[in-house]
């Protein structure tokens, strides 16, 4: 049973990209991409089920593993990738009838589509740690060409350094395996498992607190790179801002939590062997430094993409940022927020998307009076912002408040007060510059219309189920994160 | 798994890992790009006696294809791609620097000082007697913080990949020296993320020279906030 | 034993001094069959010096004592590190002298001279050898010096015999890396220091981009002989300390014929082999510009200092 779960979750994607790599007609092209979205989506439900209960499966001589913390990310993972999936046919037909994308890329963005699939789905179903870093490695790769998509120089120069500053970073979180390899290595039973996570937690206590100490450091320095934790962030708004923009919404809604949950392994690991403040308060520190760092550049920003990417920044450090106060709650918190992040991400790049489309401009100051010209997205925007910014009775404002409470439950008054402030100018800033793209006059003559109704659903869709989580949570949701959170809690 | 006391395979280990710190040294102090990709091809080399060495010393035969693909992958593949690309494009020189070479050098001396101190503090575990080599610790740190300094200084793509690269190789050799290196599968993953990644780039030092008309990546400048 | 000091002093003369021009020979010779040239024969140097030593000398009527007086100096200079340098057989001849900080000054004593002379003439080009020599120096010394002192701490002291004998009784720290890094690191040194490709060239003369010769442009004649001389032995002597002082196999400890004539024949293959290479770089480098030449110095003196780093690293 076990393999055949895993087996689908990752063959699917496989075979998606196999089959992407031969075929070249378009309708097939997006017919393969959807169909591997949605059967990935209901294998990931399937998954789901399984663990419900706070077990783990395992198969293939536990080569791959799934706990319920990796079923609830995969959960995430597949939807976006959905989402996605559904988008990007009518957004590519759009552009190709623009004469922005020709017949070649298109082939190539639907390969690259699956294969990114595939690579995160491989950094979520590892149980080798190693294996968990050449996924890693791979989404990096896979998305290179999907950054330099458009062939521009501001393209090109953003997948540059895309890849450059990842590779960097990653390069050290392997430094960091390999002395979380060296930690285990005569602690776990036959060397060829010392890399397991399964393996690993059964003796975590055994492990050398300082040598863990030190990888803890290179593994946060390399996995936050792929995060977009500050000060290693500034790839992000370039690749954002860069990639077409179903591709930016599955790396701000996919990529980031795949990072994320590579960083929670090892902030459980290190956290259970080396114990006390250490993991926890690195995480604080380095989550409220993101949030900081973040803040300025949503005030000051032209590009609504790039404005996007920023606050990715901030959220990232909101879920480090909980995942550091360490109490049950604040894990609760933080993993509900990648939810809500991931859902309000894709509303907002999607949405961005749409306005692009319509407006034929990526610049704030170029686009107003949205609600005149394309009302439907346009007030999905305007919703879409609030939703982000954490105002009831979205989602994102619950997993905020469970935070926050968690946060003064442990006694940091002073971190959590700097949070709100930070959140609060955040907000005074995406509403600045949205009112002004929605309201108003359209002071250019506008050449595209509205996105195609499929889209439009879409969004109606994802903004409802942030409205539901705002409002209601749904008891099978709760017990999946709770028994996620139990796995953080190691 | 018993280490095999050999005095000449230690002594020949000692000797290749002080020169691939050479080699380090050496791309750090040079200008042209064609003799970057030879070091580093040397280097890669050197890195696959290493590892050759510690299958032959100690035994440790699961290190065999891993360092054959160290000699294949680094020392043959990656430097004839870098080779062509820079044939292609027509540059050959790193001209400007953010440091002088003479203060570069003395930088990357503080640096293996820096990474000595480092691997002390690794190696004062209890399990300090894990691997017989464990004296090329130092080495390979000063390699990782060497490449990434590369990468820091120098402005042209090229010399990017190549300080990219020579990182990668101090990871790996850290490896060697605490662990006997990654568990096999594992290391062949981890080759082939880095030839796909140094593909990937290699393209776009070429479209980077097309659109830009030169590889230096000062002319990257337009995605400033 | 008056007898036997004797001996020592005449066979460390003639080893040194008096095969210091076949070694320039030797070398010029191979540049030219590297540019596929049939070059002159090895013997060539002795027969300019011969020649030079017949002819007359022109002084410059402005010229000082300092101009009478610095050949000698330096060539005295040279003759009595020559006497300190071990060569064939330990303990040197003049042990009880000096050790190798002594030759670090004698050198020092005859460049010091040298520049001086480029001074004293008042000639435009003396004064540029000699601020190109003395900058120059200010990298090469501490370089020197460096690569120097970590044989010496590897070996536990500054007195060439027992550093020659240290390494004898174990010839695997021959090997050992810091030991190979400030072997390369004296190399590149001895380059600067004997005025070869990259760093000056011994052949031109060439205004703008000489160096030694820009300094002994005004001598002629005996004085010229000595001068060139002196900057042979200080070839061999740098090859003789690069051979010995890394690798002293073969070297004689006792007086026995037997033993001498395997240290003789060890020191001559030495210094030739090294030679050749010499050669070999001076045949496939160009002459560095000046004013790259001091990040030439700084790799020399970065290997040296990482000669020194790694022997604490990875031990003796």
């Amino acid at each position: 049973m076990s393999t055949i779960i895993l087996g689908l979750l990752l063959g699917l994607p496989v075979a998606g990209t196999l089959l992407c790599a031969v075929l070249h007609q378009r309708r097939i092209l997006e017919t393969v991409t959807v169909s591997v979205g949605g059967l990935t989506f209901l294998s990931a439900l399937w998954l789901v089920a399984e663990v419900m209960q706070g077990t783990t499966i395992s198969s293939s001589e536990g080569w791959l593993y799934a706990d319920a913390l990796s079923a609830y990310i995969i959960i995430i993972i597949s939807g976006s990738a959905l989402v996605v999936a559904l988008y990007s046919t009518g957004y590519l037909r759009r552009q190709i009838r623009d004469g922005k994308v020709s017949d070649r890329q298109l082939w190539l963005y639907y390969l690259l589509l699956n294969a990114f699939l595939c690579t995160m789905m491989v950094v979520l179903l590892s149980n080798n740690l190693g294996f968990l870093w050449i996924g890693s490695e791979a989404t990096t790769l896979a998305t290179a060409f999907l950054v330099a998509f458009y062939e521009r120089e501001r393209s090109i120069e953003a997948a540059w350094k895309y890849v450059i500053i990842c590779s960097v970073g990653i390069g050290f979180a392997l430094f960091g395996i390999i002395l979380t390899y060296y930690s285990a290595l005569h602690v776990v039973p036959g060397s060829g498992n010392a890399l397991n996570w399964s393996s690993l937690m059964l003796v975590a206590k055994d492990l050398d607190p300082a040598v863990l100490k030190l990888a803890f450091i290179f593994i946060l320095v390399g996995f936050g790179t792929k995060a977009g934790l500050a000060p290693l962030h500034t790839w992000k708004p370039d690749a954002y801002g860069e990639a077409p923009t179903p591709i930016s919404a599955l790396m701000a809604a996919g990529l980031v939590n795949v990072a994320l949950y590579s960083l929670m392994r090892f902030y459980v690991l290190v956290n259970t062997a080396v114990g006390g403040t250490y993991a926890p308060t690195l995480f604080m520190v380095f989550g409220l430094v993101s949030m900081g760092i973040a803040l300025p550049f949503i005030l000051l920003q032209k590009d609504f993409k790039r404005m996007l990417a920023y606050s990715s920044v901030e959220h990232v450090g909101i879920i480090v940022f909980a995942i550091g106060i360490g109490t049950p709650l604040a894990y609760f918190g933080a993993l509900l927020h990648l939810l809500n992040n991931a859902l309000a991400k894709m509303v907002l790049f999607l949405t961005a998307g749409n306005v692009r489309l319509a407006y034929g401009s990526r610049l704030m100051r170029r686009v107003t009076g949205a609600i005149k010209v394309i009302p439907v997205s346009a007030s999905f925007l305007i919703v879409g912002v609030f939703a982000l910014t954490g105002w009831p009775p979205f989602g994102v404002f619950i997993s905020e408040f469970t935070i926050v409470t968690a946060g003064i439950d442990r006694g940091y008054v002073v971190p959590v007060i700097f949070f709100i402030a930070i959140i609060a100018a955040v907000f005074v800033g995406f509403i600045y510059y949205t009112s002004r793209m929605v309201f108003g006059e359209p002071n250019v003559p506008v050449t595209g219309g509205e996105a195609e109704p499929l889209a439009l659903w879409v969004l109606g869709l994802l903004l409802a189920a942030l409205l539901l989580l705002g409002v209601y949570l749904p008891p099978p949701l709760e017990q999946v994160i709770e028994n996620a959170a139990r796995v953080l809690k190691g | 798994m018993i280490p095999v006391h050999l005095p000449l395979v230690e002594l020949l280990i000692d000797i290749f890992a002080a020169s691939i710190l050479v080699t380090a040294f050496l791309i750090v102090s040079s200008r042209s790009l064609v003799f970057y990709i030879r070091l580093f091809a040397l280097q890669s080399l050197l890195l696959g006696m290493v590892a050759l060495l510690v299958v032959i010393g100690y035994g440790e035969t699961h290190i065999l294809i891993a360092a054959i693909l160290t000699i294949a992958i680094k020392a043959i593949a990656i430097p004839v791609v870098l080779t062509r690309v820079i044939e292609r494009i027509h540059v050959q020189k790193e001209i400007r620097f953010r440091m002088s070479i003479t203060a570069s050098l003395m930088f990357c001396g503080g640096i293996v000082i820096l990474a000595d101190s480092v691997a002390q503090s690794i190696l004062r575990s209890p399990h300090a007697e894990a691997s017989a080599v464990t004296r090329v610790l130092s080495v390979s740190i000063a390699m990782m913080l060497i490449g990434l300094f590369i990468m820091m200084t120098r402005q042209k793509a090229l010399t990017q990949i190549i300080g990219l690269l020579t990182m990668e190789n101090g990871v790996f050799l850290s490896g060697l020296s605490i662990t006997y290196g990654m568990p096999l599968i594992v290391e062949v993953g981890i080759f082939f993320d880095i030839l796909v990644a140094v593909l990937i780039l290699g393209v776009f030092v070429f479209r980077i020279n097309k659109t830009f008309e030169s590889i230096s990546i000062d002319s990257l400048r337009s995605l400033r906030h | 034993m008056a007898t036997i000091i004797l001996l020592s002093f005449l066979f460390q003369i003639i080893l040194v001094i008096a095969l210091a021009p076949l070694v320039t020979g030797i070398i010029r010779k191979t540049k030219a069959r590297f540019q596929h040239r049939r070059g002159a024969t090895v013997l060539q140097p002795y027969y300019d010096l011969v020649k030079l030593m017949r002819k007359d000398v022109v002084v410059s009527s402005v010229a000082s004592w300092l101009f009478h007086c610095t050949p000698f100096v330096v060539f005295s200079s040279m003759v009595v590190i020559s006497l300190l340098v071990p060569t064939v057989v330990t303990p040197v001849p003049l042990h009880w002298v000096g050790d190798i900080i002594a030759v670090i000054y004698l050198f020092a004593l005859g460049r010091f001279f040298m520049a001086l002379v480029g001074l004293d003439t008042a000639s435009a080009f003396g004064g540029l050898g000699s601020s190109r020599e003395m900058s120059i120096a200010s990298i090469v010394e501490p370089a020197m010096m460096l690569a120097i002192f970590t044989a010496a701490v590897t070996a536990g002291s500054t007195d060439l015999s027992v550093i020659v004998d240290r390494l004898s009784t174990t010839p695997a720290s021959m090997l050992n890396p810091s030991h190979l890094l400030a072997f390369a690191g004296l190399f590149v040194v001895s380059l600067a220091e004997t005025g070869r490709i990259p760093v000056d060239n011994p052949a031109t003369h060439l205004e703008l981009t000489m160096i030694h010769e820009a300094m002994i442009l005004e001598y002629s004649g005996p004085y010229l002989a000595l001068i060139e001389w002196a900057s042979q032995v200080k070839l061999v002597i740098f090859l003789a300390l690069m051979a010995n002082m890394f690798f002293p196999l073969g070297m004689a400890t006792t007086w026995s014929p037997s033993a001498l004539a395997v240290g003789a024949g060890a020191f001559l293959l030495k210094v030739i082999g090294l030679a050749l290479i010499v050669a070999l770089v001076e045949s496939t480098n160009a002459k560095l510009r000046l004013f790259r030449v001091p990040e030439l110095l700084v790799v020399a003196f970065i290997l040296s200092l990482l000669s020194l780093i790694l022997y604490f690293i990875v031990g003796a």
